[in-house]
């Protein structure tokens, strides 16, 4: 699916490089520099494609591109300094799990579209990767190596929330994407999340160090000065995850794969990894907490024909208690919160997966 | 996730040969008298005030682009007249629904009055929020969905799954903004007063085209009745700027009582309640009356065993949802299939539910009076059974599959 821009003199679709170029417009040029993409027919800016777009429908154009209508109907846009990106989600009654509330994989599956969104406005590859010109043509792409979620209040069926993201460099390895997100009817900030990913080769799956060439590439559209959305000191986001001892206290084993956990190329996504880090949390916990934190290092990728067992014991803090959890975030209260670390391993080898630690809070019953 | 909703709630239902008590379910135990919004009964009052948010909420769409304004469409208003605010549930405990869409109802007047919202582009504000509306006499429900990137399955193309969970959705907005849901759990009054509740017995759903990722989906959907004593719930989902057709659905509901199972006859109190939303049309898709046979270990091609529910799967009853089923049907089809056919229609037969504990097994057989699946230029049957471990049956189907056609990526 490529990326579809809007050539407002030729009316016709600027296809990012990979894809055919369309008839009226020259492939894109230049991506490095300001935030313009060049067509043959013009240059624009990123805000003009948008209102291009808009105009567009508005005359009610024939021969509208196939891909973009819900382009054209989506919410989100880039922000006025076009330097992130914002979208609203009603949540579905699907998406809604045993407190009535969403579930953190639809979450977690939000932030994927939104950041999917915000790379595909941007111009870069629509085919899950969000990868820029220079890492198609080395075969790169970009692999999660930590996420981290907090879901202050989970909305309910029908409730609408607004996502913004944004991604800017860390250090010389990788990159950073972060989220905040809001409850739209009240303007409450009911979650926030960042997460670090690292450049990959496609074939040999091999780690490679940000070249400068990509930096430029993706770097332009991010904020000047770090913006974090975890900007509070020795916050959550940055905790060292231990590995779990020996025997953990509760496991669920032999996970494994669906179908429909698989993308393009057989690997399990991201989010069902979350999954199944909750799958060894005991009945009694799910039953009376709800889960307001959420860290994951991945560290090995799951092909479709592995088995996973999932482990997981409370968290015991320095003072001895399970309840230690200090909370250096303003959204948090003082409140009873359960802390457990979690180990995802292949079942047959013990070669871990991931590693994580989430944090629960009472339900108000 | 929720919502056993309209189309997928179901019940233990006994075996075919009577519809007698279940005793041996082992689901729906918890009494929905558990939960405290049991008192609140869905006025009149605040129906129409429900009815009059969604209109605040949306807009109808204009393929043309046409500028479009957030002010009530008093239409909307007019769709729902004196006719009775009361509609039967196809879902057990609906008391959780009841709260959660009083809630939803107040949130929604909040967010657009204290929100200054102005849509980014004044062409999109079509279904801006996805609320759908309530079209033709009131009658068709109608609602918009954009397919998410998570959506997709592995050949780029929304997965059944996804396109199941919109008529999911759309059954119960229907519900929702028509102002029918009664007292408790969504049940009319006159059933609430005699226990007695919806259950899905059948769906059938035809594919005629996968859509892809950005593209949007129409899904339009109506009740009518079936025989003399039960409900049909069809859809009919197009893709939104071609109007071309992606899927028929249709689905078969019969009324039980909620504590002894057994089938009732709808009460005449209950038909003048409901009958005037029952639209007067022939089903969607029509009936071959093809009987779906039960599989065992003997006859069966595939046998994929040890599935178990996650948490992520279960509704807020801690039943599965009853999409989740599709995709262990597909579990046992082998991937040789799925990669050269795609699925152009399932039949589903629900015998019983389960919850978080249940083990389960798929089991999957080429259809023999189908063409020889050795050949993959033609279409061909599949007969399918999900049974519990212990051997109760959850689901029957049959699947049929056709050669992918070649797509634009």
């Amino acid at each position: 699916m490529a990326a579809m821009l809007w050539c407002s003199t030729s009316q016709g679709p600027i296809r990012s490089p990979e894809a055919t170029p369309a008839a009226q417009c020259g492939p894109l040029r230049n991506w490095a520099g300001v935030r313009t993409v060049r067509c043959a027919c013009k240059a624009i800016s990123g805000l003009e494609v948008a209102v291009a777009a808009t105009a567009a429908a508005a005359s009610g154009e024939k021969g509208v591109g196939e891909k973009g209508l819900a382009e054209r109907l989506r919410i989100g846009s880039l922000l006025p300094d076009g330097l992130s990106y914002k979208e609203c989600f009603i949540i579905r009654c699907y998406e809604v799990g045993i407190n009535k509330t969403a579930t953190v994989e639809t979450i977690a599956n939000l932030l994927q579209e939104v950041g999917g969104s915000h790379a595909q406005s941007l111009g870069f590859s629509t085919d899950g990767f969000a990868t820029t010109p220079t890492m198609r043509k080395l075969g790169l792409i970009w692999v999660t190596s930590r996420m981290h979620i907090e879901i202050y209040k989970y909305p309910a069926w029908g409730e609408v929330i607004e996502i913004e993201t944004w991604c800017q460099s860390d250090g010389r390895m990788g990159t950073r994407r972060d989220w905040i997100l809001w409850d739209l009817a009240t303007g409450e900030v009911i979650g926030r999340a960042t997460s670090k990913w690292v450049m990959m080769n496609e074939k040999t799956r091999k780690l490679q160090r940000v070249s400068d060439e990509v930096r430029e590439e993706v770097f332009v559209h991010c904020p000047r000065t770090p913006r974090l959305a975890f900007p509070e000191e020795n916050n959550g986001s940055l905790k060292k995850i231990p590995k779990l001892d020996d025997p953990a206290q509760y496991s669920r084993l032999g996970l494994v794969p669906r179908r429909a956990d698989l993308d393009m190329n057989q690997h399990v996504n991201n989010v069902t990894y979350i999954g199944w880090v909750l799958e060894s949390i005991p009945q009694e916990i799910i039953d009376t907490h709800e889960l307001q934190t959420i860290t994951l290092d991945y560290r090995r990728e799951c092909q479709h024909d592995n088995i996973v067992d999932s482990l997981s014991s409370p968290e015991v803090s320095e003072n001895g208690s399970t309840n230690g959890v200090v909370s250096s975030s303003p959204y948090v209260h003082d409140q009873e919160l359960q802390q457990f670390l979690h180990f995802l391993r292949l079942s047959g080898s013990g070669l871990e997966i991931n590693r994580g630690c989430t944090v629960w809070r009472k339900l108000a019953r | 996730m929720v919502a056993s909703v309209a189309a997928s709630a179901f019940f233990p239902a006994p075996s075919s040969s009577s519809i007698a008590s279940c005793k041996a379910s082992r689901s729906i135990n918890e009494s929905p008298e558990s939960l405290s919004v049991r008192g609140i009964v869905a006025k009149p009052a605040s129906s129409s005030g429900a009815v009059q948010v969604k209109a605040h909420a949306q807009a109808p769409p204009k393929v043309n682009g046409t500028k479009v304004s957030l002010k009530v469409e008093s239409q909307i208003n007019e769709e729902a007249p004196s006719a009775p605010r009361t509609f039967y549930n196809q879902l057990p405990d609906w008391s959780f629904l009841f709260a959660a869409v009083t809630t939803i109802f107040l949130a929604a007047e909040k967010q657009f009055t204290l929100v200054d919202w102005k849509p980014k582009r004044p062409d999109m504000l079509a279904d801006a929020f996805g609320l759908g509306k309530i079209m033709q006499d009131g009658m068709v429900f109608r609602q918009n969905f954009s397919i998410r990137s998570y959506e997709i399955g592995a050949d780029r193309t929304a997965s059944i799954e996804t396109l199941m969970n919109h008529l999911q959705e759309t059954a119960l907005n229907h519900v929702r903004s028509a102002g029918l849901m009664g007292a408790g759990f969504g049940s009319t009054p006159e059933m609430t007063k005699r226990n007695l509740i919806w259950v899905v017995t059948k769906m059938q759903v035809l594919v005629e085209q996968y859509p892809s990722w950005e593209d949007v989906v129409q899904v339009d959907t109506w009740v009518a009745p079936s025989g003399k004593n039960g409900m049909r719930r069809d859809w009919h989902v197009r893709d939104y700027r071609t109007g071309q057709t992606v899927l028929r659905a249709t689905s078969v509901w019969v009324m039980i009582n909620k504590q002894t199972r057994r089938l009732s006859k709808i009460p005449d109190e209950v038909r003048a309640e409901i009958g005037s939303y029952f639209m007067d049309h022939d089903p969607i898709i029509d009936d071959d009356g093809r009987k779906l046979s039960k599989l065992g270990d003997d006859n069966a091609d595939y046998v994929r065993t040890g599935l178990n529910p996650r948490w992520g799967d279960l509704d807020v009853n801690q039943h599965v949802n009853n999409v989740k089923y599709i995709g262990w049907i597909l579990e046992s089809a082998p991937i040789s299939i799925l990669e050269s056919h795609e699925l152009a229609g399932i039949t589903m037969e629900y015998r019983r539910e389960c919850g978080k504990d249940s083990v389960l097994q798929s089991l999957a057989a080429i259809s023999s009076d189908s063409c020889d699946h050795g050949s993959l230029d033609t279409g061909f049957d599949c007969q399918h059974l999900l049974r519990l471990e212990s051997g109760a049956e959850i689901l029957r189907a049959r699947t049929e599959w056709r050669p992918k056609r070649a797509h634009v990526p």
